[in-house]
């Protein structure tokens, strides 16, 4: 009879469908979160957005990383044998890699186990440069080593790029050897050279998967991808041939509760110690709240702001979460919010209102910095989590300093008033906007992204602050795409922009307002001369007191000026469920994977 | 019966043509720069004129026409600019959950709508049947946006009896557990209007001579409404039904974007908003040519339904 | 004896009333229909109150403290309206001075004085409005009915747009036929081929935002239903004696089309009309979601709705509920209204 075998196939069917898929025979530790934007792939030289360098973090290994523990951040070795001190004023740098450093099992090894040498260094570099890569980090590597643009612009000439070719500056000296010599003094390279994507590639492997190393991601590191479903699942799994890692104790703070915790959870312990992690890149705050509340992600990096006050009331965790143990852990992150003034003088071929270094000009500017109500748009749209601005370099970053306070970027409508009045901004026609010193009417263009609302919701307070104040301005939504470029080429007359640390050292930051890098980071156009030899000069100069005192004078022109108006450093807010153990946000890296345990008792219990 | 379909399938081309012409236009003339999405945060003149020249929209119009076309007969129109992945490969993968919620969403509203109507044009003019509109009428004047914001916090989150997001690789446990919510608040915004409209093609078919005449030889109502009346409303319904399958392979990008569902339709959003013109291409064409085959396939299935329905 | 006198009246001549007339009939006898017809005029009548600025002409003044409750439900807390500043955060040194490189550093005496003399007006904020306050503090229920000026004046002219074109295409397609039909359903078909979500956001991307925008973007993507259905009565009507007679008498292909037909089609594109400002006011919700809305200065029930995305897991439910039901309500009517008014037109089909 066909009926019941029917029936019990289809119990069985339920059957499997029902049971988890983590809860196999083996007691597998499984970490499961979200990321708050999509991946484009892992392809280290190819990709710049933050979590596809994210995932790569845990795919490959640098030749230097950043302690776990230490705040301020501190670099670390981690496939070079140790940190080197920079040689013949900042130009050269010599790395020795540690021997039997494996790369992960690939087809394209052809059944051999493949150790890391410095020639994966030199590949690795040479491919940022290649113009077939079109990398988006290029930029890193352009007059930067000697030789390497020379090697690049035959590249871009012939149509491809001489792997075999040798580079001056990159000198490969033996097998686990390179020594870099740069073209200028540059203290920050080091940094570089721990950002994730800076990372050692496999020649065969990116020859063998030619068009698709994006899917094919094989490097040293502690995990593997096992599973990717573009924009839907992200599968890590540990990498067997991994030598392992140990909590290094060195720099804990014991009166820190965090690290406390983490070296209860991790030391002595071999990492990494989980075996799998699942990550659903989810874009909507509503869904990616609502799952980690169900309970369907163990952790929920980057609480969406939205919610704030739901996890989060007056500051303390909500009993409901706190019932169950969860944490959280707030943090600054070291990225600046600003709005961005063009300083030319004409903007998409018309006379640009705000552009100029005349006093009248700078008075404009400075007027709209006093009536922009950054007080409300912390409250209000940010709920709170975010710490107004006083300088363009935010904390957690090498030059940051903690004491500078300026008056000049508080929300004061009074004193903007006075200052429009005083340079010849008066409603003269009646209509209740104020004109030009000349007469000509004023109207200022804000450009935002039409398809986010939190950036919708920055132009209307834009819109009222301006409006209290007497001065018109005009909200344009642009396609995202447009706006990149607008921005890029000057055409437009005041945009909201961001930036957030490629690597921890205020010059990240400074050389936005650099003046040769006008048309590209320099958004503004802004050129001083006293700026520019500021910034040049500190180039030349290690972390210290004088290089301190520089970003100072620095930051004190640019409040003058006003190419921007500063806005805020946002606060985030971490939170874990009490089965996750080691946890401490590290505000350069991106994923913690290596230090995270997960307690399987407490995870399966909640799970009921 | 053959002719008729070939000559068909030969109107399809200057069709087809017209599509290419306009996306490419498009694209072109009013689409974003997909070179400033791909340089990185910070790039110069020289590497944004080296994406486009990778990209080959450096290349003068009429070859990259040329290139378009060409594209088009071979079906391989390459790979994505954002994320390199080849785009058949991103069609093939995407489809799929598409379909998985798309197609029941088909299956059962059309079902659900022609049950309902027949109950309802049964009882026409009753109090029942004025009621059931008024709900229907409200049902699908609320904003597809409300069902689903509250719809994912009630079900999803306060009743838990469904995740609140998610996709998994087996259609088993797709299909179990995450496509329900999805399809449920598809059908409920969705069935008022196919319900409404089913509704009015009974009627007109009960207002026909034909449905005297049988009521006169003595038939009970029931037969009447499901031998003939259901019969001939299948013209139109499956004409309606027709005109709705194109949008089942785009899927709602409004349901996928909010339930994490990697489908068709928020592939499509993205690739607009990135500039991505071979992902636009492809699904652009794809649809195009889909669009023509049902609409011929709902034509001949007429003849099916209906021998009285001649070709011209 | 009766005689026949001169001044008998013949009885009147009995005028057959015409189609508007018995339709009207026969909507007055309609119950619902004339709720519907009520619930519409007392929509359209606000949204010219709100247009003159009689009502809700200070909507987007911030009345109330952020996310200010309802009235009846006034004693909730609400933590978003308590201003929370992050202490443990903030530097506490001494501003930073900048007289020495600062090119207003001349005028600074000058600016102190004007400042001191500009008085600061404090905003008092009510702590909770009739139907509460959104995010910045704004009443609900002013937006609401100024969100439904807007989207009801969006939803009304991009149908009558629509329809116009639609309307004037379908009938040269089915009129003319021939060149001109197979001209027109190429247009059509390539228009149908390309997926809807494309198209928007095609044109968006040309014209410059602004509530034109919209309306030309809904009106450009929302004809085809229209010409369809005008084609296929034109081809109708094309055959009947009315149109040959009209020929004969020597009227113009332009007054054949317009004069003689049009009439004749009318009630069929009166519905469609109806039915697509009833979708063109949903589709505004969706254009505004994505972010192709109406302008930051002005609003309608799409950016309420995307406004209030978040707002229901944190338990502000009332702009994601005022706007839902004020729209629910007009959308309604309205399609009940159509739904009586074809019925009036077209009593055959009830």
């Amino acid at each position: 009879m066909k009926r019941p075998a029917v029936l019990l196939a289809a119990c069985l069917a339920w059957a499997i469908a029902a049971a988890s898929p983590a809860g196999a025979a083996v007691e597998r530790k499984v970490l499961r979160m979200a990321f708050r934007t999509a991946e484009a792939g892992f392809d280290p030289q190819r990709v710049d957005d933050r979590y596809s360098v994210g995932v790569c973090e845990n795919l490959y290994e640098p030749l230097l990383t950043y302690d776990y523990l230490a705040r301020p951040v501190r670099l670390v070795p981690l496939v070079a044998e140790s940190v080197p001190a920079p040689e013949e004023g900042g130009t050269r740098y010599t790395f020795r890699l540690r021997p039997g450093i494996l790369f992960a099992d690939d087809p394209a090894f052809k059944g051999n186990r493949r150790e890391l040498t410095a020639h994966d260094v030199d590949f690795a570099i040479k491919r940022f440069r290649d113009p077939a890569n079109r990398s988006p980090y290029a930029w890193l590597f352009e007059s930067k080593i000697a030789g390497l643009d020379a090697l690049a612009e035959a590249a871009r000439r012939t149509g491809r790029f001489d792997y075999d070719a040798r580079v001056p500056g990159i000198e490969v000296r033996d097998r686990y050897t390179v020594s870099f010599k740069l073209l200028e003094p540059d203290y920050n390279f080091l940094y570089v050279m721990a950002m994730p994507n800076v990372v050692p590639v496999a020649r065969e492997v990116i020859e063998a998967y030619a068009d698709d190393t994006n899917a094919h991601p094989v490097g040293t590191g502690p995990f593997v991808l096992k599973e990717w479903v573009r924009r839907s699942k992200i599968v890590l799994e540990r990498n067997p041939l991994h030598r392992g890692y140990e909590l290094d104790a060195r720099w804990a703070d014991p009166a820190d509760a965090w690290d406390r915790a983490a070296l209860e959870a991790l030391r002595g312990k071999r990492l990494p110690l989980l075996d799998r992690v699942e990550i659903d890149p989810i874009e909507d705050e509503q869904p990616r709240f609502l799952a980690f509340l169900n309970r369907e992600h163990d952790l929920l990096d980057e609480m969406p702001f939205a919610f704030i006050h739901q996890a989060l009331p007056n500051g303390k965790l909500a009993p409901a979460l706190a019932r169950q143990g969860v944490r959280v852990f707030r943090e600054e992150q070291p990225e600046v919010t600003y709005d961005v003034f063009n300083l030319n003088d004409t903007a998409s071929g018309r006379p640009n209102p705000v552009g100029g270094y005349a006093p009248a000009r700078v008075a404009l500017r400075r007027a709209m910095v006093l009536g922009y109500d950054r007080d409300r748009e912390i409250a209000v749209l940010r709920k709170g989590q975010a710490v107004a601005a006083q300088t363009p370099v935010p904390p957690g970053v090498v030059g940051y300093d903690a004491a500078f306070r300026t008056a000049a970027q508080d929300h004061d409508p009074a004193r903007a008033k006075a200052l429009l009045d005083l340079f010849g901004y008066v409603d003269r026609d009646g209509d209740g906007w104020r004109e030009q010193p000349d007469g000509s009417p004023l109207l200022v263009e804000y450009k935002y992204n039409a398809g986010s609302q939190e950036n919708r919701q920055l132009a209307e307070l834009w819109s009222k602050s301006m409006a209290d104040v007497g001065i018109r301005l005009e909200a344009m939504a642009v396609q995202f795409v447009d706006l990149l470029k607008d921005k890029k080429v000057g055409k437009f007359v005041l945009a909201g922009s961001a930036w957030i640390a490629d690597y921890p050292d205020a010059q990240n930051f400074l050389q936005l307002l650099y003046g040769p890098n006008a048309g590209q980071s320099n958004e503004s156009g802004f050129r001083l001369a006293a700026y520019d030899s500021l910034y040049r000069r500190a180039l030349a100069l290690p972390d210290g007191p004088e290089r301190n005192a520089l970003y100072r004078e620095m930051s004190r022109l640019m409040l003058a000026w006003a190419p921007f108006r500063l806005g805020v450093h946002r606060i985030f807010s971490h939170l874990q469920y009490p089965w996750v153990k080691g946890y401490k946000k590290h505000p350069i890296l991106y994923t913690n994977f290596k230090y995270l345990d997960v307690d399987l008792v407490a995870q399966k219990a909640a799970a009921q | 019966m053959t002719a008729y379909v070939i000559r068909r399938l030969w109107q399809m081309i200057p069709t087809l043509a017209g599509v290419i012409l306009l996306i490419f236009f498009l694209f072109n003339w009013v689409g974003g720069d997909p070179a400033q999405v791909l340089a990185g945060k910070i790039s110069n003149p020289e590497q944004i004129a080296n994406i486009r020249k990778q990209l080959g929209v450096d290349q003068p119009y009429w070859y990259q026409l040329w290139v378009f076309v060409q594209q088009v007969f071979t079906f391989d129109f390459g790979r994505s600019w954002a994320t390199n992945e080849e785009v058949s490969r991103i069609l093939l993968t995407r489809v799929g959950p598409t379909l998985t919620i798309m197609v029941p969403v088909l299956v059962l509203e059309t079902l659900l709508a022609v049950v309902f109507a027949i109950m309802v044009a049964y009882v026409r003019g009753s109090l029942t049947d004025r009621t059931i509109m008024v709900i229907c009428t409200t049902a699908m004047s609320i904003s597809f946006l409300v069902y689903i914001i509250v719809g994912q916090w009630f079900f999803g989150f306060i009743l838990g009896w469904f995740p609140v997001q998610g996709w998994s690789e087996s259609t088993l446990r797709n299909v179990l557990n995450y496509a329900p919510l999805p399809i449920f608040l598809a059908i409920l915004v969705g069935l008022a209007p196919q319900l409404r409209l089913y509704r009015s093609f009974f009627l007109e078919e009960i207002n026909q001579d034909y449905v005297r005449t049988a009521r006169a030889k003595g038939l009970p109502e029931k037969k009447v409404m499901l031998k003939h009346v259901l019969r001939n409303a299948l013209i139109p319904i499956l004409t309606n039904v027709g005109i709705h399958l194109p949008s089942v392979f785009v899927g709602s990008f409004l349901l996928e974007v909010f339930f994490s569902i990697p489908g068709l339709g928020r592939e499509i959003v993205t690739a607009v908003n990135r500039s991505d013109f071979p992902v636009i291409k492809a699904v652009t064409v794809y649809l195009a040519m889909l669009t023509m085959f049902v609409n011929l396939l709902v034509d001949v299935l007429y003849k099916a339904v209906d021998p009285r329905v001649s070709f011209k | 004896m009766s005689s026949v006198t001169a001044n008998c009246a013949p009885p009147a001549m009995q005028e057959s009333p015409g189609l508007w007339v018995l339709a009207w009939r026969r909507l007055r006898n309609d119950r619902v229909g004339m709720v519907s017809l009520a619930v519409v005029a007392a929509y359209l009548l606000m949204m010219i109150a709100s247009y003159a600025g009689i009502l809700a002409g200070d909507w987007n003044k911030e009345k109330g403290v952020s996310y200010a409750n309802p009235s009846f439900l006034a004693g909730a807390e609400n933590l978003e309206a308590k201003e929370v500043t992050q202490r443990d955060f903030a530097p506490k040194a001494k501003p930073v001075d900048l007289s020495d490189i600062d090119p207003l550093a001349p005028r600074y005496k000058e600016w102190e004085e004007r400042a001191a003399k500009i008085a600061v007006t404090e905003v008092k904020r009510a702590e909770s409005l009739p139907f509460g306050g959104d995010k910045w503090g704004r009443d609900v229920l002013a937006k609401a009915v100024k969100g439904s000026e807007v989207s009801i004046f969006v939803g009304l002219t991009a149908a009558l747009f629509a329809t116009l074109i639609g309307t004037i295409l379908g009938a040269m397609a089915g009129y003319w036929g021939g060149k001109v039909n197979d001209f027109l359903e190429w247009f059509y078909n390539i228009f149908t081929s390309i997926p809807y979500i494309l198209l928007i956001l095609a044109f968006a991307a040309v014209f410059k935002r602004g509530l034109d925008t919209i309306i030309v973007i809904l009106a450009l993507t929302g004809w085809t239903g229209i010409y369809r259905l005008v084609r296929a009565e034109y081809i109708k009507h094309c055959g009947r004696e009315y149109v040959k007679a009209a020929q004969a008498i020597g009227a113009s292909h332009f007054s054949r089309m317009f004069v003689h037909i049009l009439p004749n089609a009318s009630h069929v594109i009166l519905v469609q009309l109806s039915q697509h400002v009833v979708s063109f006011i949903k589709a505004e919700v969706i254009l505004s979601f994505l972010g192709l809305g109406v302008p930051v200065d002005m609003v309608s029930w799409g950016t309420m709705l995307a406004e209030a995305q978040n707002e229901l897991v944190i338990g502000k439910w009332w702009q994601l509920f005022a706007a839902g039901a004020s729209m629910a309500i007009l959308v309604t009517g309205f399609s009940m209204l159509t739904d009586s008014l074809r019925d009036a037109l077209d009593p055959k089909l009830k």
